[in-house]
This record gives C-alpha cells, sequence and structure tokens, in this order.
C-alpha cells in the first residue's frame, strides 16, 4: 500500500467510503490524521458534527498462492463523526452512506468499551445493511500505564460480533494502518462477493432444467 | 427505514456549527462530482462493450456458437460453457476467470459485474434495500408525491447540502409542509429508536416479512419476487391508502427533534444476550423490501388485476390541448418534421404531445407570424423555423472558415451558465453567387439537441464580420453542466433558400475552469459527422425492463376466452421498472419523465401505451406493465416494441430521452425489408430470451438509443 501524490482528479479504480464511529475523546479524529498524514496532534478538538479525510492507496488482490493478483487505486474517503451525543442523530444518518466502519474505543476508558455495544446496535440500525462491515479498535496502547480495558475482554467481545480487532496508537502510529487496510480488505471481499452473487442468480434462473431447445418450428426465423 | 429524503433536524446546532458542517459537505459534494463524472465515462465503456459482443439474432440463435465472439463451437468443444449471468453459450476465450474457486463468467458480464463494482453499484443497490428508495418504492411514492424521489446515489451529505440551500435559516424547513407539522407538534423520538421503531411498525403491518427468509440474498429472490408481483407492482390509489400510517408515522420519526441529546443510546436486551458464533451474519435483511413489495403485490392482485392493464391517463394542461385546437384547425393534414423533439426519428402520423411543436411550427407558417407562441420566456431564441430544418440535416454546407470569438461565465448563485457571443472573423460566404453572408450563431447545450438547449443570436445582414455583442444563457446545475458540451455553430440566413453552415465548435464543460472569464477566439471547424456507432454515440442512460410472454394456457381462464377463435393466443407483458441515469431536461437538474411503448408494427392508439410521469429525477421508479393481448409467441418474431422515453413539458413538447427498439433485430418483417427491426446487442437478447422462455420474466438493463434513426453504417 502506498500514496498515490493527485488527489482531485477522477483517476482511481474505486471510492472506498469509510466511517469512524466511538464515544467522544477516544482519538477518532487522531487516529485518521494519523493515518491520512502520518502526523500526531495531541490537541484534543472536539469534531463539529461530521468531518472526511482522504487518501488513496494501491490495494492488490492475493493471487492464488500468495502471489500478487490485480491492483488498484482506491480513494478512500474516511469520514470523521462527533462522538459526543448532541450530533448524535447527525453522525447517525451519515452511518448509511458508508461502506465500512472503524468501531473505536479508549483503552484508557472501560467506559467508551462499554459503550461500543451501543454504537454496535446503532450500526445495525443505520448502516447500508445489517451485517456491515466493522472493525474494532481499541485505541491509545502507548498509554499503557493507565489502560483499564484487557485486551482479552476486547478480543472476546470482537469475536462475540466476528470483527478484527486491533489494539493502536494513534500517537505512536502503531497498527494504524493495519487496521484501516484489514477494514478496506473486507469491503473489498464483499464488494466481490456480491456482484458474484447477483450475477449467478440471474433472472431466468439460469437453471439447467430449462434450457432444452425450442421446438424446431419455432428455432427459425419468419424469413 | 428511511424514506429518500427525510427530514434531519439540524435545529440544535449553532450557526458556526452549521456553517463548519457545511464547509464540509462542500468538500464532500466536489468530491462527488468528480467521482459522477468518472461513473458515467465507465457507463459509457460498458456501453460500448455490450454493443460488440452480444448474440445477432441474424444468426440462428440457437446454432452452437459462442454468445459472444459468435465464433461457431464445435460438438467436440470442450471449452465451452454457459455463462452462469447470461444463459449464452460461451466460447473459452470468451471466459473470464474470476475470484478464486474458478468461477467465471463471460466478457460482457464479467465487465458488467467489473463496473457494478467500480460504480459502487454494488453497494447503492443494497442500501436500496434497506432505505426503501426502490423496489418497496412505489409505496413511498404513492403517498409522498410531493415529494422528489431519492436518487440512488444520494448521500446524507447532499440532502443535507441541498437542503440548506433550499433555506439558508438555522431551522430548515422540510419541503413537505406535513412534515414539518408533524415535526413540530408531536414530542420527538430519538436518533435510534428511529429506526428500530420504524422497523418494528414495519413488522407489524407486514407481519409475514418478519420471519427471516432462510439468509437469502435479496437479489437472488428478485426473479421470484417479479414472478410473484408480476402484474401488480403499480397502482398507486390502492397502496397509498394502505401505506399512509407507516409513512405519516415515518415522517415524524425522522426528524430527531431538539431534544436529541437527550438519548442514551437503548440497548437491546437480546442482542446483548446473544452469543451466537456469527451474530452478525444470521440476521439477513428480514424486512428487505423485496418482502414488502411482494407482500404488497398480493394483495394487490387479489384486489383488481385488471385495472392495471389500462394505460394511464393524465391532465394536459389545457393550454396545450387549445393550442392543438387551433392548430389542428389550421392545417390538420401534414404535421411538419418532427426531428427536432426526436432526433433522427421521421414519423408523420399520430397527434402527440410531443407534436406540438411541430404544429406551431405549422400554426405560424399558415399564419404568417413569426412572433413566439411560447409563453416560457427567459429564452434569446428566435423562435424561428429554420432550425427545424438544420437539424434535419436539411441545409447546405460552405467552405468553413473564419473564428468565433466568445467568453463563458458561469454564476453559481443562480446556477446559470452564460455565454457572451462577441463576434465571428473572415466568415465564409453563405451564398456564394451573391458573395454575401446573413450569419447568426446557434447554440445547443450537447447532448442535448433537443429546442430546450437551443439558444441563438440576432441575425446580421451581409457582413462576415458578424459583431453579436449577446448574451445566451442556460439554467443548470454546475454538477450537470460538467458533462455537457456547448456547441456554438454560425449559420447563414437565407430567407428563399436554405440556410447554410458556416462553421462549428465544441467546448467540453468538464474541464472548463469559469474562475477567469476570458474572451476566446477559436477557429470554425466543419461538421463533425456524428459517429461512434450513431444513434449509441451519446450516453442516454439506461431503462430496466422485464419482458414475458404470458403463454395461452397460463391465462387465467375469463368468459371472452371462449369465444376467441386464436387459440394460441397469449399475452406479452412489458415491465417499465426504471430508469437510470436519463439526461436532465429541466432546471434543477431534472427531468419529468415518461415511457411511452408501441408494438411495432402498428404505430396506433391501439398499441400505445404509457407509464404516468415520474416527476424530478434522473432516475424514475415507472413499475409499470404494457400489456399486449392476443398474441401468438410465432407473431412476436415479427413484432417489434419500441419503448421511447421523453421529458414531459407542460406548455412545450416533449423531449425525447431515448429509446429503446426489442425485437429479433434481422431487419425484416414476415420477410419485408423494414427499418423498425434494429434492435442490436442486448435488446436483442432480451428479446430473445423472452421468447425462448415463455411465462417467465426476462429482465435487463438496455443503454437508451440517444436516436431512433436509422443507423449509420453497420
Amino acid at each position: 500500500f502506498s500514496t498515490v501524490s493527485t488527489m482531485t482528479d477522477g483517476d482511481y479504480d474505486y471510492l472506498i467510503k469509510l466511517l469512524a464511529l466511538g464515544d467522544s475523546g477516544v482519538g477518532k479524529t487522531t487516529f485518521l490524521y494519523r493515518y491520512t498524514d502520518n502526523k500526531f496532534n495531541p490537541r484534543f478538538i472536539t469534531t463539529v458534527g461530521i468531518d472526511f479525510r482522504e487518501k488513496r492507496v494501491v490495494y492488490s488482490t492475493s493471487g492464488p498462492n500468495g502471489t500478487t493478483g490485480k491492483t488498484f487505486k482506491v480513494h478512500l474517503q474516511l469520514w470523521d463523526t462527533a462522538g459526543q451525543e448532541r450530533f448524535r442523530s447527525l453522525t447517525t444518518a451519515f452511518f448509511r452512506d458508508a461502506m465500512g466502519f472503524l468501531l473505536m474505543f479508549d483503552l484508557t476508558s472501560q467506559q467508551s468499551f462499554l459503550n461500543v455495544r451501543n454504537w454496535m446496535s446503532q450500526l445495525q440500525a443505520n448502516a447500508y445493511c445489517e451485517n456491515p462491515d466493522i472493525v474494532l479498535v481499541g485505541n491509545k496502547s502507548d498509554l499503557s500505564d493507565q489502560r483499564e480495558v484487557q485486551e482479552k475482554q476486547a478480543k472476546e467481545l470482537a469475536e462475540k460480533y466476528g470483527i478484527p480487532y486491533f489494539e493502536t496508537s494513534a500517537a505512536t502510529g502503531s497498527e494504524v494502518d493495519k487496521a484501516v487496510i484489514t477494514l478496506l480488505d473486507l469491503v473489498m471481499k464483499r464488494m466481490e462477493q456480491c456482484v458474484e452473487k447477483t450475477q449467478q442468480e440471474s433472472p431466468n434462473g439460469g437453471g439447467s432444467g430449462k434450457l432444452e431447445p425450442l421446438p424446431a418450428a419455432e428455432r427459425k426465423c419468419a424469413c | 427505514m428511511w424514506p429518500g429524503a427525510e427530514v434531519i433536524d439540524v435545529a440544535f446546532l449553532t450557526e458556526p456549527e452549521r456553517e463548519l458542517i457545511l464547509a464540509v459537505l462542500q468538500r464532500d459534494q466536489e468530491l462527488r462530482r468528480v467521482e459522477e463524472l468518472r461513473v458515467r465515462r465507465l457507463k459509457a465503456e460498458l456501453l460500448d462493450i455490450r454493443r460488440k459482443g452480444a448474440k445477432r439474432s441474424s444468426q440462428d440463435y440457437s446454432r452452437r456458437a459462442c454468445g459472444r465472439c459468435q465464433e461457431p463451437l464445435g460438438r467436440l468443444s470442450v471449452g465451452s460453457s454457459r455463462c452462469r449471468s447470461c444463459n449464452h453459450l460461451v466460447c473459452r476465450r470468451c471466459q473470464v476467470v474470476r475470484g478464486g474457486g474458478g468461477s467465471w463468467a463471460c466478457s460482457v458480464c464479467a465487465k458488467e459485474g467489473e463496473l457494478k463494482k467500480s460504480t459502487g453499484d454494488w453497494f447503492y443497490d443494497q442500501r436500496v434495500n434497506r432505505f426503501m428508495n426502490a423496489p418497496g418504492y412505489d409505496l413511498v411514492r404513492a403517498s409522498l408525491r410531493k415529494r422528489p424521489p431519492a436518487k440512488k446515489r444520494e448521500t446524507v451529505g447532499e440532502v443535507l447540502l441541498q437542503r440548506s440551500e433550499l433555506n439558508p435559516s438555522p431551522r430548515p424547513r422540510a419541503t413537505d409542509p406535513q412534515a414539518v407539522d408533524k415535526g413540530a407538534a408531536s414530542p420527538q423520538p430519538l436518533g435510534l429508536c428511529v429506526s428500530n421503531r420504524g422497523l418494528s411498525l414495519c413488522f407489524r403491518l407486514f407481519p409475514e416479512i418478519s420471519v427471516p427468509t432462510k439468509a437469502r440474498e435479496q437479489q437472488g429472490s428478485d426473479a421470484e419476487l417479479l414472478e410473484r408481483g408480476s402484474l401488480s407492482s403499480y397502482q398507486p390509489e390502492i397502496h397509498s391508502s394502505q401505506a399512509s400510517p407507516v409513512l405519516q408515522r415515518r415522517d415524524s420519526v425522522q426528524g430527531p427533534g431538539p431534544g436529541a441529546s437527550t438519548l442514551t443510546v437503548p440497548t437491546k436486551p437480546e442482542e446483548a444476550k446473544r452469543s451466537d458464533p456469527e451474530p452478525v451474519s444470521m440476521v439477513q435483511n428480514q424486512f428487505s423490501s423485496s418482502g414488502v413489495t411482494a407482500d404488497e403485490s398480493d394483495v394487490l392482485f387479489k384486489k383488481n388485476p385488471r385495472r392495471t392493464l389500462k394505460p394511464p391517463e393524465y391532465s394536459r394542461p389545457t393550454s396545450v390541448l387549445d393550442l392543438r385546437e387551433n392548430a389542428l384547425g389550421v392545417d390538420g393534414g401534414s404535421m411538419g418534421d418532427r426531428s427536432k423533439s426526436v432526433p433522427g426519428l421521421n414519423i408523420q402520423e399520430e397527434e402527440e404531445e410531443e407534436d406540438i411543436d411541430s404544429l406551431v411550427e405549422i400554426h405560424r407558417k399558415s399564419a404568417g407570424s413569426t412572433y413566439s407562441l411560447r409563453s416560457s420566456g427567459s429564452r434569446t431564441t428566435l423562435g424561428s423555423m429554420m432550425s427545424v430544418y438544420s437539424e434535419a440535416g436539411d441545409y447546405d454546407s460552405a467552405e468553413v472558415s473564419g473564428e468565433i470569438v466568445f467568453s463563458l461565465s458561469y454564476d453559481e448563485r443562480t446556477q446559470t451558465l452564460c455565454i457572451f457571443i462577441k463576434e465571428c472573423q473572415n466568415l465564409a460566404h453563405g451564398d456564394v453567387t451573391k458573395q454575401r453572408s446573413n450569419p447568426y450563431v446557434k447554440c445547443y447545450l450537447l447532448p442535448d439537441m433537443s429546442r430546450q438547449s437551443k439558444r441563438k443570436t440576432a441575425i446580421k445582414r451581409n457582413t462576415t464580420n458578424p459583431s453579436y455583442n449577446e448574451t445566451l444563457k442556460y439554467n443548470i446545475t454546475q454538477s450537470q453542466l460538467m458533462m455537457r458540451s456547448v456547441q456554438l455553430s454560425v449559420w447563414h440566413y437565407d430567407r428563399f433558400g436554405r440556410n447554410v453552415f458556416l462553421g462549428e465548435v465544441e467546448l467540453p464543460m468538464d474541464s472548463r475552469n469559469f474562475d477567469t472569464p476570458l474572451e476566446e477566439c477559436m477557429p470554425l471547424c466543419g461538421k463533425v459527422k456524428p459517429e461512434n456507432g450513431g444513434a449509441y454515440g451519446q450516453y442516454k442512460g439506461e431503462l430496466v425492463i422485464s419482458l414475458k410472454y404470458v403463454s395461452p394456457h397460463k391465462l387465467p381462464a375469463d368468459k371472452s376466452r371462449g369465444k376467441r377463435k386464436k387459440e394460441e393466443s397469449g399475452e406479452l407483458h412489458v415491465l417499465i421498472k426504471e430508469a437510470k441515469n436519463l439526461n436532465a431536461m429541466k432546471s434543477g437538474g431534472t427531468s419529468d419523465s415518461f415511457v411511452k411503448g408501441y408494438l411495432l408494427p402498428s404505430r396506433t392508439k391501439m398499441t400505445k401505451r404509457k407509464t404516468p410521469v415520474v416527476k424530478k429525477t434522473l432516475n424514475p421508479h415507472y413499475d409499470h406493465t404494457f400489456v399486449y393481448k392476443d398474441l401468438r409467441l410465432e407473431e412476436l418474431k415479427n413484432m417489434c416494441v419500441e419503448l421511447t422515453v421523453w421529458d414531459r413539458e407542460a406548455m412545450s413538447s416533449n423531449d425525447f430521452l431515448g429509446g429503446v427498439r426489442l425485437s429479433t433485430g434481422t431487419g425484416l418483417a414476415k420477410g419485408e425489408k423494414v427499418d423498425w427491426m434494429d434492435s442490436r446487442g442486448e435488446e436483442v437478447c432480451l428479446w430473445q430470451k423472452m421468447m425462448q422462455y415463455p411465462d417467465s420474466w426476462a429482465e435487463g438493463t438496455l443503454p437508451l438509443r440517444s436516436s431512433m434513426g436509422k443507423k449509420n453504417g453497420e
């Protein structure tokens, strides 16, 4: 994965829209800032409603035996949402426009972890489908002395939901890329499956039972 | 359960907050604009591939030949196989392997799949199921008549932006007064419960749906859905009454009010307790809209299957009627040239709405008056009749020379494109013998070649260096403008003879910078030949339809049938589902469209069918079926379903938005050469599929032709 320089043109293969959500102060904005610009801003500026950042990446499918398959240019639109409750009606409305979700909590705040469940049901209600692709992210892994959520706990929860879990640090950059790319990978795979599935079930069923040839009389043109 | 354009109450935001959010949305809009252009480009590419690789029926359809490259398949060729998606036998070379597991599709289906991915349609198609703007859509529309239907790709950001543009006050007003009332009066439920309540409500109304449908993908169930819902997916009158409780409720539920801040996310206890290994994937769209439609259609079916067969009537504005009578009174004979309303189409009969243009023209001719009858002001056109001829290709051409001087600007506030025509220099002589020119400049916003898009300057007498200093204006949104081209052509006006083409320039708008309106001087060029497959040259969007031949034994027995002589007679059902990406004809970047159908060879009232008009959208859902009775399957080989999409224009002629012709495409009907048997590619495929599998729906997405005239070349 590497960043491509030009950003404003339509020279990409896929536009993938991801969205970060979670309690206020868990570090969604700094996380995304780290991901897109590889920088860290320790100041806390609360997000007003919504915002987004962009990044162009190269995505390669994995070939049959671990080889690299095709490569695509992917334009990522990363929506950042306000965690504050007063913006909730606004932010949840944006859930439906996203193809995948970074559900974040703060490893140093038990409460933010407990709320993951609530965010989860928010997603199920407001995303484009009931089981969208989600990655669970425990942020601020660098503050190990203040840690309130144990890795085991979080892993169990993620397992329960059947989603990947990452412990990241926007401050050090640890695992940030990996979390986003895992999500992108999930979305791309789903896309693939979606298309394959729809095409295999055509309106006429494609069932072999229907394929007997027409009676000879009907086979020829009238001309 | 959000309908398309629901209200998100943002009253709790402070002014600076609003502005910040608007700025974000503005950025998002820019991103979407780029994306929209890209998607359009991709779709145009698909058209090309579709055209090339599709079975033609000039060959025997069931001969063993590759369905894509037409190469004969030997009896022994092991590589050939049926594409699981389109059912064509294709040779190994036309198979594209994809994904893992060695699954493959034919080249066209593979490209379609690619497109579904790269355009994001895979996502929008799914989202539509959840947020009710597609299949269960007519339900919504029926009750929300006045509300513009949502675009498939519309995002929340877009909705908010539009709203804020409509109404800059901090408290947004909903377009639907009902919604406002509800919002103001009822205590607001909150963001999250919103959807939950919306859902449970839905369950109550349609109890059957809440039974999870065995993890079936809804796309897959579409076929069955179609079967069940065959006759009945229209009839707004009936479901509106049924639907209104939901919708009203939804209105009230939509806007989480100022109280939203008190929301603490309620956790559903079952969800917390649930410990399935895959809790998420289990719950597959229990409330999928397909369920809704199926249910709804059952109800409707029982109620009155017959009435759907009637073509809809819509009220014509009396002014139009008056005009017609008037014009007919003057001259009921020749209808003049229709080509300005149907590019390339030349049919003389039938007093249609869209013929009003020619009638006016005739009236004008006979009355000898030159004033414009059109009440729509703001036009700078001369309203002359000469362009009627020039557009029909009836003009002379001079040796092109000289240049045109102009400047372009765009006013974002009024969404107006201004084309300032300053002058022309060194023009050729239109009248060679007299060595003189009476030049004027005509402008179109391509691809729209209709009247709506035509502007003209005044005619300057006897000069090859005319100076105009006139501004031609178009009302168009910036994003729409990006897909257009300005075509400026210069013509010599000949009062008695034919107008003479003096040259033209074409300016694509997608790469234009309007920030610095500079005066430009461009050399005039000769006419560019209408290339690239002519009628398919421009991207006009797509039409999604389903065809079914109902064989005699499947028809419900009714009394009249007994008396019928032709026992073999069945019915042809043409379900007009929706159109996608239509061209915009109205200001605000929308169209009010309807589809008209004929079963050729007869182009009379007997075979004419129309859908209701779907307003203010470029992605209309018609969900309307045309039924043609007393047809034998055999007969269909010599017939053709012609479907044309029109933009309804109350005070003037309707505008042609595109069309398709479904037939065997042999060019022959009963051995006679006819120009309307010109179906190609997917048009033929679909027709063949329909004939091959009676009593099942053959569905397809067809590219709209930009002209119904004869193809060039071939």
